[in-house]
């Protein structure tokens, strides 16, 4: 086929479960997912007519779907921009000597076994979900999807220190929740 | 700027200086680990993650529904 062509009667049951496990991933809300799908096949379905077919189906769909999720933060005013009210993630401040404060705990774990540790791993699942959806979906999409700093500054329309900063801000939230919650009560 | 070089490779100076500052600096080292095992066990959380996402659909009402309207709209 030399032209892309759109099967709308095929979408739901080649690319549903595809865009909805991608929405999943940024979007902790199952319901907000489920209706990000629905939003984006629809919306879908309106704008055959801009369909050039320039690109396969399955990127143009994942094309609109991607401006619904960015409408979805925007208007859940989970903005990403960095947000000065975000104080607790700034428990950790540096002294005149330049020196953290408070001092890191020694967490008496080696890095590497640390994964084999089941019992950490559930206390970071329970930190992660403490975070705010902003902080939580860029640390998903960076440590855990692997996505590279500037495709998530890309896809977020972020500048680069904005986000270091955010993860810098997610990392030192999680840090203070395991240290609470598991990591000193030996 | 041991976070920041978790996201993107240093500039070539600020390396240098890091690993000098890392050297003698026991609570750096401490926070530097700290760091990278975050980074491992969001890692190992993910790839069960992963798992358990691959295994999900939306569910029959809304591909239902969706179905419907693209019936009657198309």
């Amino acid at each position: 086929m030399s032209k892309e062509t759109l099967d709308p009667e095929k979408w739901v049951e080649n690319y549903a479960d595809m865009l909805y496990r991608y929405t999943l991933v940024r979007v902790k809300d199952p319901d907000a997912a489920d209706e990000l799908v629905q939003a984006t096949l629809f919306a879908a379905l309106k704008s055959q007519h801009t369909f050039a077919g320039k690109s396969t189906e399955k990127t143009w769909l994942f094309g609109i779907l991607k401006h619904k999720t960015m409408d979805h933060f925007r208007s859940t005013k989970k903005n990403i921009n960095v947000d000065i009210t975000d104080t607790d993630a700034d428990r950790i401040q540096f002294d005149t000597t330049g020196h953290m404060t408070p001092s890191p705990n020694n967490w008496n774990v080696d890095p590497e076994k640390a994964t084999e540790n089941k019992e950490l791993a559930q206390v970071l699942a329970k930190c992660m979900n403490g975070l705010s959806e902003k902080f939580h979906r860029l640390f998903v999409l960076k440590e855990i999807e692997g996505l590279s700093s500037e495709e998530i500054c890309k896809e977020f329309n972020v500048k680069p220190t904005n986000l270091w900063v955010m993860l810098h801000r997610a990392r030192n939230q999680l840090k203070l929740c395991m240290e609470a919650n598991w990591l000193t009560k030996e | 700027m041991i976070s920041e070089e978790m996201d993107h490779s240093l500039s070539f100076s600020r390396r240098v200086r890091l690993k000098m500052h890392l050297a003698v600096c026991n609570l750096c080292q401490v926070y530097s680990k700290q760091l990278q095992m975050l980074r491992n066990l969001a890692r190992s959380l993910g790839k069960e993650n992963s798992q358990a996402i691959e295994k999900k659909t939306l569910s029959p009402d809304t591909k239902e529904k969706i179905q419907k309207y693209i019936k009657e709209n198309n």
